[in-house]
């Protein structure tokens, strides 16, 4: 006689279930695509099998997709906040061209698995907790920024929260509806947009036109007293950067997300501008398996076999301390750190072998496997 | 009853015919073609007897090991990462598995291949996934075998109480081959030959020379006929008395540049072994096809190319020519009744350059060519001893002293093995 609907699929019980844990390989399955603005959508995943996901706000999960027979792996920030544990979210702009954030629209329906590698990255608010906040975002670069809102609001911090969000045009304001909600909500959260022209509504009431200095300290007088969390297009984050600079802002209190346009080669270049489609800084680097032909992206503090082995590839290994040498490759490229207890000769190191189980990348990798 | 009375019968036979061997002939045909004999001969010859197996220059690295089967006991031959040389039995404490198959490679720890049990190179099992909790690593370590190491030969013993006067050798033969100092060699080539016939027909055919003239003309360049062994002619005095004097004169020079030459003759003991600086004909510096030195850098201490051959034999399995430039060691393991591993490796010194220093081709011409033809002679033998015509013939006293040696040791040593059980 519980009133909670604990039907394993959809609420599992809490205490019964695993943590989904860093640089982990899991699957998710699309449970939710919700379309937030005419070129945006948040697709939202539960863990396959069930998992709670325990990460930070403003860290981004790896998607590893098979699109057209090619296997792609496409960083996105997080949405959700772990607040909520049950389920996670990303949101994506559909670039005109993109291959990833276009096979997402077109293709991921609700029933549909991935795979990911998650959660990673350093950009969260949580290493400078009891601060005021000031929240800069552009474009889809408010998804690291809405989960840390999500988590601060959903804990009832009473965190101080001012939130600027620039956007093209009205219609083009992610989260609008929420953001408002929050604001309504919570005393010590407060927003602002500003929104290039007023396209699609003429009678937009907010701030038009691009962000600046003056317009800034105008919305943010207190400016100087907050830790800055900033994220969207590189260009956005640069002019960011010097309104700061011009104000005298002591930026050992900036901290911003840069993005990596690895999609942009292959697609249109003015409009990919916007696709947050890769890691933070620091987000690890990239090992390629000259033999099978694999890329992997291996996070912060992850072994080379830990990565390879989320995944989903099976190389030879055992003891993964570096005792048994089980997994021993051939490094053709790049420079590892290597912690082992003597299941490699340093000859063998100087032939360019080395344990892929206790060795952190120090550059990107080509290994021989 | 009857089981034991099956089990008693062939070492019956076997005590039979060891004792009505007969002094100075060659052994009886089951010595040669049968399987007990053949049995009895791994169990009581070379499961308790010092057996040559490898050199220590082959794993010149921490890490590095060596494999060798005697009889059906893979053994693993490794050095530690003190410097140290450690022999193990090659077999897993999990299900057995051989650890190293190959016959040669490096470590860092070692691994079974099955389940990656992994072992120091201390023998110590360091690591078993998926054992539950409270197994006890430090009671499944690898099972050592007592090995000896003389000056960079190295020896094995499976007995549980190894002989003991293996140390006579160690002591007396360390000055003859320290010299040549093999820990800083290399092995240059290394040939294995699987000969049709029994072992002892191959360590027979080692210790006489009585079929030299007639059979390796590539050898006999460098060998001075009168060290084969001569019977006593009138005709052949003034000759034999010559060699003799290059011989006393040569063990003079040598001596005096630290090189011991005498002979010491102890194969009758229970760590049998031999050994003679030898005078080398024409130019005397190496065996070679032209007698000099097939490399340009001289090994260890030896300053003069012209240092003759130092031969070393051991008791049951190994022969040895140690030269100024180079070393020829030959290891023999008994496969089946009638089939016999022969291992030869030619060392030169660690620096040497292939194609500067030596080149391989001419190094090993003659012991490949030598080789050749004795295991042309061994396999005739087979056939013929296989033949009921065949019966034990008699050893000529004056060339074949040394087979004798060898064939009394054998049935004297297997003798005792039968006694003891």
């Amino acid at each position: 006689m519980s009133s909670v609907n604990t039907h394993p699929d959809t609420h599992p019980q809490a205490a019964d279930l695993p943590w989904w844990q860093p640089g982990e390989d899991s699957t998710l399955q699309c449970v939710q695509v919700r379309e937030e603005t005419h070129d945006v959508k948040t697709f939202v995943f539960r863990a396959e099998p069930p998992r709670r996901f325990h990460y930070q706000p403003g860290q981004f999960i790896t998607l590893e997709l098979d699109i057209n027979g090619e296997s792609v792996n496409r960083c996105y920030t997080l949405s959700s906040s772990p607040t909520r544990p049950d389920r996670v979210s990303i949101t994506v702009k559909r670039i005109p061209g993109g291959v990833v954030s276009g096979w997402l629209h077109d293709t991921l329906r609700p029933g549909m698995q991935l795979n990911v590698l998650g959660p990673s990255g350093e950009f969260t608010y949580v290493r400078h907790a009891s601060t005021p906040y000031l929240f800069l975002s552009a474009g889809s670069g408010i998804t690291p920024l809405m989960s840390m809102s999500r988590a601060l609001t959903d804990l009832a911090s009473g965190a101080d929260i001012v939130f600027v969000h620039s956007a093209r045009s009205p219609r083009d304001i992610i989260f609008r509806k929420e953001l408002a909600q929050l604001a309504s909500s919570h005393a010590t959260f407060s927003q602002a947009i500003v929104c290039e022209n007023r396209q699609g509504e003429p009678e937009w009431p907010g701030f038009t036109g691009r962000l600046d200095a003056a317009r800034l300290l105008h919305m943010v007088p207190d400016l100087m007293a907050r830790q800055v969390f900033c994220c969207g297009p590189a260009p956005y984050m640069a002019s960011v950067r010097q309104m700061l600079q011009d104000c005298g802002f002591d930026m050992q209190h900036y901290h911003e997300e840069s993005f990596n346009f690895a999609e942009l080669a292959t697609a249109a270049p003015d409009a990919a501008v916007d696709e947050i489609s890769a890691s933070s800084e620091g987000g690890g680097f990239n090992v390629h398996f000259a033999k099978m032909g694999d890329d992997l992206s291996v996070a912060p503090g992850q072994t080379v076999l830990a990565a390879a082995l989320a995944k989903g590839m099976r190389l030879p290994a055992s003891c993964t301390r570096g005792v048994c040498g089980t997994c021993k490759t051939k490094l053709l490229e790049g420079k590892v750190d290597m912690q082992h207890e003597g299941g490699i000769r340093q000859r063998e190191v100087d032939q360019g072998f080395f344990l892929p189980c206790c060795s952190k990348p120090l550059s990107d990798l080509v290994v021989d496997r | 009853m009857q089981e034991s009375a099956i089990r008693f019968q062939p070492v019956q036979k076997l005590r039979e015919l060891v004792a009505r061997r007969q002094p100075g002939y060659s052994l009886e045909a089951p010595f040669y073609n049968s399987q007990e004999v053949f049995d009895a001969d791994i169990k009581y010859i070379f499961q308790r007897h010092w057996i040559y197996v490898a050199v220590s220059s082959e794993i010149p690295e921490p890490g590095d090991y060596v494999t060798v089967e005697i009889g059906k006991e893979p053994i693993l031959i490794l050095r530690d990462d003190d410097m140290q040389i450690k022999a193990f039995h090659n077999v897993c404490r999990h299900r057995g598995s051989r650890l190293c198959a190959d016959e040669k490679g490096s470590v860092g720890n070692l691994v079974c291949p099955y389940h990656q049990w992994t072992y120091n190179l201390a023998g110590k099992l360091i690591f078993a996934d998926h054992m539950p909790e409270g197994f006890d690593l430090s009671h499944h370590s690898l099972k050592p075998v007592h090995l000896k190491n003389l000056q960079g030969l190295l020896f094995v013993c499976l007995a549980d109480e190894p002989p003991a006067d293996i140390d006579v050798m160690l002591e007396q033969m360390g000055p003859y081959i320290a010299p040549h100092q093999i820990e800083n060699t290399k092995v240059a080539a290394q040939i294995d030959i699987i000969e049709a016939g029994n072992w002892k027909l191959t360590m027979e055919n080692n210790r006489e020379c009585y079929h030299c003239t007639g059979n390796h003309p590539e050898l006999t360049i460098s060998l001075y006929a009168y060290s084969y062994g001569f019977a006593p002619k009138a005709e052949l005095a003034a000759g034999l008395a010559n060699y003799e004097n290059i011989v006393k004169d040569s063990h003079a020079r040598w001596e005096a540049c630290g090189l011991p030459s005498a002979e010491i003759e102890k194969l009758s003991d229970v760590s049998g072994f031999r050994t003679m600086r030898m005078p080398l004909d024409r130019k005397g510096q190496s065996q070679t096809m032209d007698t000099g030195s097939a490399c340009k850098k001289l090994l260890g201490d030896i300053k003069d190319a012209d240092s003759g051959g130092l031969s070393f034999w051991t008791q049951p399995n190994s022969w040895h020519h140690f030269m100024a430039d180079h070393i020829v060691t030959f290891t023999v393991l008994p496969l089946t009744p009638d089939t016999t591993l022969v291992r030869t490796k030619w060392l030169v010194h660690k620096d040497a350059v292939e194609g500067v220093d030596y080149d391989v081709a001419n190094l090993t011409r003659v012991w490949n060519a030598t080789n050749g033809q004795d295991r042309h002679l061994v396999e005739e033998s087979q056939v013929g001893v296989n033949s009921t015509a065949y019966r034990p013939g008699p050893y000529s006293p004056y060339t074949e002293e040394l087979v004798e040696k060898f064939t009394n040791w054998y049935i004297g040593r297997l003798g005792a093995g039968l006694e003891q059980g």
